[in-house]
């Protein structure tokens, strides 16, 4: 899997490409952390852009539940977007869709995202 | 009818030698890209189960899949040689906890119970074995 970041004045996005399983799971987890950066300089907001992102196991989900837990606790407002239907799935079958923001695509995402309306 | 096998160490680095035996029988039995993906899933959870549950300290179990295209659904069969354990005696996560206390293990299961149509386990001439099938229509 590859993992882009880009920051951006409204929020830092990852973006993952290709499969997010247990062999790519440490590597991508180790992104989000470099993306939610050190305290004090986090950034405005954090968005996982998942279009194209075409497979999640629970390993990856462990990566984006601990991220999701990561910004929370330091007040940065996280969100996914872009899901694809299988990949979406999974994510609505754990649960995570309830606890974790999904947007439909980045766009919306970035627009909900902003400070005071997290 | 296609059938596959294929038998594995249960160490972490054979996933991505199952995912291509995988994906080698989906385009041979001609499955639907999302019935693999399903599939993929499946068995990425409970080899990875048998990895992390099934091993004594020394001993690595071995793996061994089957796949089967019949003529209504996808049958998947996962035996092992290592302790019995059963994956489906495990708790299912608790998916209406709040972020904050939503445990980050036990999903793997739930998600392969959910996704398939059938899982069954049995303990048989001292292998676990895991039976999974979905029907062809969805």
């Amino acid at each position: 899997m590859n993992v882009r970041i880009e920051a951006l004045a409204e929020a830092t996005c990852v973006i993952p490409e290709g499969r997010l399983d247990f062999d790519a799971a440490p590597g991508f987890q180790e992104a989000l952390e470099r993306a939610l950066g050190a305290p004090g300089k986090a950034p405005a907001a954090l968005i996982i852009d998942g279009a194209g992102l075409e497979y999640v196991s629970s390993a990856g989900l462990r990566a984006v539940l601990l991220a999701a837990r990561a910004a929370q606790r330091a007040g940065v407002p996280f969100a996914l977007c872009g899901l694809q239907p299988a990949v979406r799935e999974v994510f609505d079958l754990s649960g995570f869709s309830r606890i974790i923001a999904v947007h439909p695509d980045r766009a919306t995402a970035l627009a909900q995202v902003q400070p005071g309306r997290a | 009818m296609t059938t596959r096998r294929t038998a594995v160490p249960a160490d972490p680095a054979q996933l991505s030698v199952l995912t291509e035996f995988l994906r080698e029988f989906g385009s041979a039995a001609a499955l639907a890209p999302a019935q693999v993906g399903n599939f993929e899933l499946a068995l990425e959870e409970i080899f990875l189960n048998i990895v992390m549950h099934g091993s004594e300290p020394g001993v690595t179990p071995r793996v061994e899949v089957s796949l089967n295209l019949g003529a209504d659904a996808v049958t998947m069969t996962v035996e092992d040689d290592g302790p019995q354990f059963d994956p489906l005696s495990l708790p299912p996560p608790d998916v209406t906890a709040t972020l904050a206390d939503r445990k980050v293990g036990g999903l793997g299961v739930f998600l392969v119970r959910n996704i398939m149509d059938t899982v069954t386990y049995a303990r048989t001439a001292g292998r676990n074995q895991l039976r999974i099938s979905k029907r062809l229509a969805d």
